[in-house]
């Protein structure tokens, strides 16, 4: 899409002119939480660590794009198109877990007790303190990969449905959620109770985990590319439309027969990047241009403005564990690390 | 401004043995200084350390659109969007098939997924054929006609162990099935790079250049071939709500049968010449400027599929004059 950048009019927002914008010269892949830091990974393989009260360092981690990362709160796990499989500490400490050659290393998940990753059709699961992966096989290449919050649950998306693994007393067993089409990015809801996944249409589909309802959330005129669980009630907020759709998962059936609440209006371009604002009901969406905008999660409240455009879009947010610092990067590796609130420098 | 180029992806298609490999080999070792990037299939051998070729496994998606015969490349999907990730930029990305592989869900994959769209284009399908063995081919495997009917380029190979008989009724045989296509004698696939990357072939622009060989190929039917092409010209101006109506449901019923459709429209009361060209079900369509002063102001299309005689095609193309 063409851009037409007026720089030397545009009014630098509040978030610009508290923070500190860096010009990398690779596509920002992805960001993620690490204790006080947010770690950002980019297409030359390199980390940044974002921290706090110092000078943000860099870590130079693979041989060519970080395609997928993760973090547990105390460790980064990033996969490769150099086939690596890395943990990385808070101080950039690098471990190799496994090295799959020439073979991507496309999805990474993590929690506390356990990391997985996948690379082909394929997905792979360390327990803690074993060096030995259960290996999951698919009849297709994996599309994504999420533990649930409790961890027990890893959930393992491909074509022609999710498969979720739980952790039994002696072995992991599985059970098979099936629709029609490919799988990407996949999630549960905070509670556990939902199960939902990013499709090649473009549409998320969504499962009620307990009887395998489906609840097909359609509509969007551009595939979505990023959700994040926003708010108290929680909201499933989706990228894939002019404006961040939020779908409501509270009472017995979530969604179902229900309509999105849509904020955040980027214009006449789809959103790129979501991300919620810890805490809060409200949710930051990137844009197609690189704009930031930042609403709470109701149709009439006002939205603001926390980045402009930069003719590149946006492709990672993460908001600092103390809620402190927001991370915005984008496809032409520009990072805006900034401040939140005013007065918190 | 800031533009992202699309970077131009040439799918290698031809059957075992034609001389894919060797092709592939030279793309990845002369010294051309440009930065290919070659995602090859899993059973290809090609025995080359580098970064850059990318192994993938020609995963066939259908697509929940209500197009029966919408199917894309998952893998492909998955693939390209990594590349995209590259801090360097690449010069171009060729895609390797296997043998047996349908050429159609890797080009309708460019007209489906909106990111590779966004950031690649399809540049051409290139076909590399076995000057001995193609004429036994043909008649054996369907997937050999199609690999000829979607080709923009055929790089007819091994043209050294046949004699200049034999040469013309294998270049005769592909002519039938798809006059669009050039034909490149080779031997060792020594073509020269330029002639089969970068050549723009899917770019609406390039269907007004590019003439088929109407003479040729007008309606011989004494052939066995399963693939065909028919053409067709018209003086008379076309009405265009008609041939919308008519395209439209000829390729909703017919769009399995229909492997590729070219043409250049000449509507009633519009200025512009109109340009669409299709594959299977998908196509895309544009007005391409006004015609130029000297040209004649006719219409011309081409059907390259089967069972083509089937369709009311001449009647369905007549219908639509205005």
């Amino acid at each position: 899409m063409n851009i037409d950048l007026q720089t030397k009019n545009i009014v630098k927002t509040k978030l610009e002119q508290r923070g500190n914008e860096y010009k990398i010269k690779a596509p920002v892949t992805g960001s993620v939480v690490l204790n006080n830091a947010v770690v950002a990974s980019f297409g030359d393989g390199s980390l940044r660590f974002f921290g706090l009260n110092q000078e943000p360092f860099e870590v130079k981690a693979h041989k060519g794009v970080i395609l997928t990362m993760s973090s547990n709160g105390q460790f980064v796990y990033t996969g490769g198109d150099d086939g690596k499989f890395l943990k990385i500490s808070c101080d950039g400490q690098i471990n190799e877990i496994y090295n799959f050659g020439s073979q991507w290393v496309d999805c990474v998940a993590s929690t506390e007790n356990y990391f997985a990753c996948s690379s082909g059709k394929k997905a792979y699961l360390w327990v803690k303190d074993d060096s030995k992966p259960l290996i999951m096989d698919n009849s297709s290449t994996v599309g994504g990969l999420s533990f649930d919050l409790d961890g027990n649950k890893l959930a393992v998306s491909s074509y022609g449905g999710v498969t979720v693994w739980q952790r039994g007393d002696r072995r992991w067993k599985s059970s098979r959620f099936v629709w029609k089409g490919s799988h990407g990015k996949v999630t549960f809801s905070p509670d556990g109770k939902y199960l939902v996944s990013a499709m090649q249409e473009n549409e998320v589909h969504g499962w009620r985990i307990r009887d395998k309802i489906d609840l097909a959330m359609a509509g969007y005129p551009a595939k979505i590319k990023s959700f994040t669980w926003a708010g108290n009630t929680p909201f499933l907020v989706t990228s894939g439309a002019s404006e961040a759709i939020c779908w409501p998962f509270d009472g017995k059936e979530g969604p179902l027969g229900r309509k999105p609440t849509c904020v955040a209006n980027g214009g006449k371009q789809n959103a790129t990047f979501v991300e919620n604002l810890p805490q809060e009901n409200a949710v930051f969406a990137g844009f197609q241009d690189g704009s930031v905008v930042l609403s709470e999660i109701d149709e009439t409240k006002k939205s603001y403005l926390v980045r402009n455009a930069t003719g590149s879009e946006v492709t990672a947010i993460s908001i600092s564990n103390d809620k402190s610092h927001i991370l915005i990067g984008d496809a032409m590796g520009n990072i805006l690390w900034s401040p939140l609130w005013a007065g918190d420098n | 401004m800031q533009t992202v180029e699309q970077v131009p992806v040439t799918v290698l298609t031809g059957f075992l043995g034609a001389g894919k490999t060797t092709l592939l080999n030279r793309i990845l070792t002369e010294n051309h200084g440009r930065k290919y990037a070659v995602i090859v299939n899993e059973f290809g051998e090609q025995g080359i350390d580098n970064d850059l070729v990318v192994d993938a496994d020609e995963e066939v998606f259908e697509m929940n659109n209500g197009c029966i015969c919408c199917t894309v490349r998952g893998d492909l999907i998955r693939i390209l969007g990594g590349l995209m990730k590259r801090a360097d930029q690449l010069d171009a990305i060729i895609v390797e098939t296997t043998g047996l592989a349908d050429p159609a869900p890797v080009a309708q994959t460019f007209f489906v997924d909106q990111d590779v769209a966004d950031k690649t284009k399809l540049d051409a399908i290139v076909t590399v054929a076995d000057a001995v063995h193609l004429n036994s081919q043909l008649g054996e495997h369907h997937e050999a006609e199609e690999q000829i009917a979607f080709a923009d380029v055929v790089l007819l190979n091994k043209v050294d162990l046949v004699d200049e008989k034999g040469l013309e009724n294998v270049k005769a045989r592909i002519k039938k099935i798809n006059p669009y296509a050039k034909i490149i004698k080779t031997t060792r696939c020594a073509a020269p790079l330029d002639e089969i990357l970068g050549l723009n072939a899917f770019s609406l622009k390039r269907v007004l250049e590019v003439e088929p060989d109407f003479l040729e190929s007008d309606h011989d039917h004494d052939h066995d071939d399963d693939v065909t092409s028919i053409s067709f010209v018209s003086e008379t101006p076309l009405n265009m709500d008609k041939f919308q109506t008519w395209f439209g449901n000829l390729l909703q019923t017919h769009g399995q049968d229909i492997l590729r459709s070219k043409g250049i429209l000449n509507f009633a009361e519009k200025d512009e010449r109109y340009v669409f060209q299709g594959v299977h079900m998908l196509m895309d369509a544009s007005p391409m400027g006004p015609w130029p002063k000297n040209a004649e102001r006719n219409s011309r299309v081409v059907f390259i599929g089967r069972n083509l005689e089937n369709m009311g095609l001449q009647e369905g193309f007549e219908g639509c004059k205005s």
